[in-house]
């Protein structure tokens, strides 16, 4: 239970979704390191679903399903449904 | 300071903005109409048109060529530009170096879109690939829910509340209420702002721009009469999509942008920024300079509401509606016919400079180009 982030392999910068060369110093080999839990730094409630941009601790801002009712500022365990973040508080 | 370009914008016509097209409304045919009406607008013959730009989400698997055909053009310049809310600058950006190179003398530039629903769905979910990939799933229902989550951060940096953002919409619907092409014209009050339902908190109805059916176009030429271009700067991707998305491009273009018009923000007799949502309006006047002590409130009560300042006097996306790619150009269409005397009951009196900005293509969580172009009108 957690999310994948692409980490550079010659600078060690995260990013998330992964890029094909790395911003930083534009090497192209990865390596995944895997985010379990981050913050929750803002919610949009659809009514239907709600989204939520989610702090990895790997520094990259990930946009992400909230399940539950987590709101701006906590803690939130990680997933992935698919290719989708999911966050739960 | 040095003419960035020998090329001058002509004319601009749209093709009328519409919610319910006509039955037989097609992408093609809404560019098709902007391309006649900029023609007659300016008394340039088909004939001396030699390059064609286009802009459009919807008009695959058609591309300029496709267009130029039915057309009847032979153009010796061609151009597809698929960049949404910067496609109109980005346009010029390149038909102006085309026109001083040689490459063509007369240049027509449209933009626009029709959405059916499936169209419309489709570009929802498949933005980009990025979005089809890891937003699409969420499900993240289009742009309003990232927008939605960005008024709120700048809500809170700046103290702003909802009513602050809504003197820009009843501004701008003052404005559309003198623009006969307007979709939205009837006046609104704060208080319609406020009760206007919600469709992702914070952001109500009125912050949303309504999904029209049309077309802009604007002609160039080599040299001659015409709007002239002062100056144009661009700045895509500047931050990697790494930073809060409330800081765009345009606060890295925009001291190079004036010092090249030789003309600051508070000499622009027009302005027109891109205006998706009234956060992103905000964001982009704070990176232009024009709230240097950052008090977005008080410039909102005092600049727009009060209508010191002529901010997108067509009424904008937000009330004259957002065709599509046409985004990107409605705010040039506005400046030109400003410039040339020819915006009607809005016109405002002496415009002689105006400022445009582009803004978008949401990368992941926000839009991820920026560009911005100073016009000046005949003397």
């Amino acid at each position: 239970m957690s999310l994948r982030v692409a980490v550079c392999g010659s600078c060690g910068k995260a990013s998330f979704p992964p890029p094909f060369l790395c911003p930083a110093c534009g090497a192209r080999e990865w390596r995944e390191e895997e985010a379990a839990s981050g913050t929750l730094e803002a919610v949009a409630d659809r009514g239907e679903v709600r989204l939520g941009a989610v702090r990895l601790p790997q520094g990259p801002l990930a946009i992400a399903r909230v399940e539950g009712d987590a709101e701006a500022g906590a803690e939130v365990s990680l997933s992935e449904d698919g290719d989708v973040p999911v966050a739960r508080a | 300071m040095s003419r960035v370009t020998n090329a001058v914008i002509v004319g601009a016509a749209q093709s009328p903005y519409s919610r319910h097209p006509p039955e037989g409304t097609t992408t093609g045919s809404v560019l098709a109409d902007a391309f006649v009406r900029v023609l007659e607008a300016t008394g340039i013959r088909r004939e001396e048109v030699d390059g064609l730009g286009v802009a459009s989400f919807t008009l695959v698997p058609d591309r300029a060529i496709d267009l130029a055909w039915k057309l009847g053009l032979r153009p010796r310049w061609l151009m597809d530009d698929g960049n949404g809310g910067v496609s109109g600058i980005q346009l010029i950006q390149h038909a102006m170096r085309a026109l001083d190179a040689g490459d063509a003398e007369t240049i027509v530039l449209v933009s626009g879109d029709h959405f059916t629903r499936e169209d419309f769905t489709r570009l929802v979910d498949n933005y980009n690939r990025t979005t089809a990939q890891y937003l699409a799933g969420i499900p993240h229902g289009g742009p309003n829910a990232l927008f939605a989550m960005l008024t709120r951060q700048q809500m809170e940096r700046h103290g702003l509340e909802r009513a602050d953002y809504g003197r820009l919409a009843v501004a701008q619907r003052r404005w559309a209420g003198l623009n006969p092409v307007a979709v939205y014209r009837d006046p609104i009050t704060l208080e319609d702002y406020l009760a206007a339902p919600i469709v992702v908190e914070p952001l109500g109805r009125l912050d949303c721009v309504p999904v029209v059916s049309g077309a802009d176009a604007l002609v160039l030429r080599a040299g001659g009469d015409g709007v002239r271009i002062r100056a144009l700067r661009a700045l895509h991707n500047w931050d990697g999509q790494e930073g809060d998305g409330l800081q765009t491009g345009l606060s890295q273009i925009a001291e190079g942008l004036f010092a090249d018009a030789g003309a600051g923000p508070e000499e622009m007799d027009v302005v027109s920024v891109y205006d998706d949502y009234p956060a992103m309006a905000l964001a982009q006047l704070v990176d232009l300079g024009y709230v240097p002590d950052g008090d977005l409130s008080r410039f909102l009560r005092e600049r727009i509401d009060e209508g010191r300042m002529a901010l997108n006097t067509s009424g904008g996306q937000l009330s004259a509606g957002q065709a599509g790619t046409a985004g990107g150009t409605i705010g040039l269409v506005e400046a030109v016919a400003q410039l040339l005397g020819q915006a009607g009951d809005r016109q405002v009196s002496n415009a002689r400079l105006a400022l445009v900005t582009g803004y978008g293509m949401v990368l992941y969580r926000y839009g991820g180009c920026a560009n911005a172009i100073v016009l000046e009108g005949p003397s």
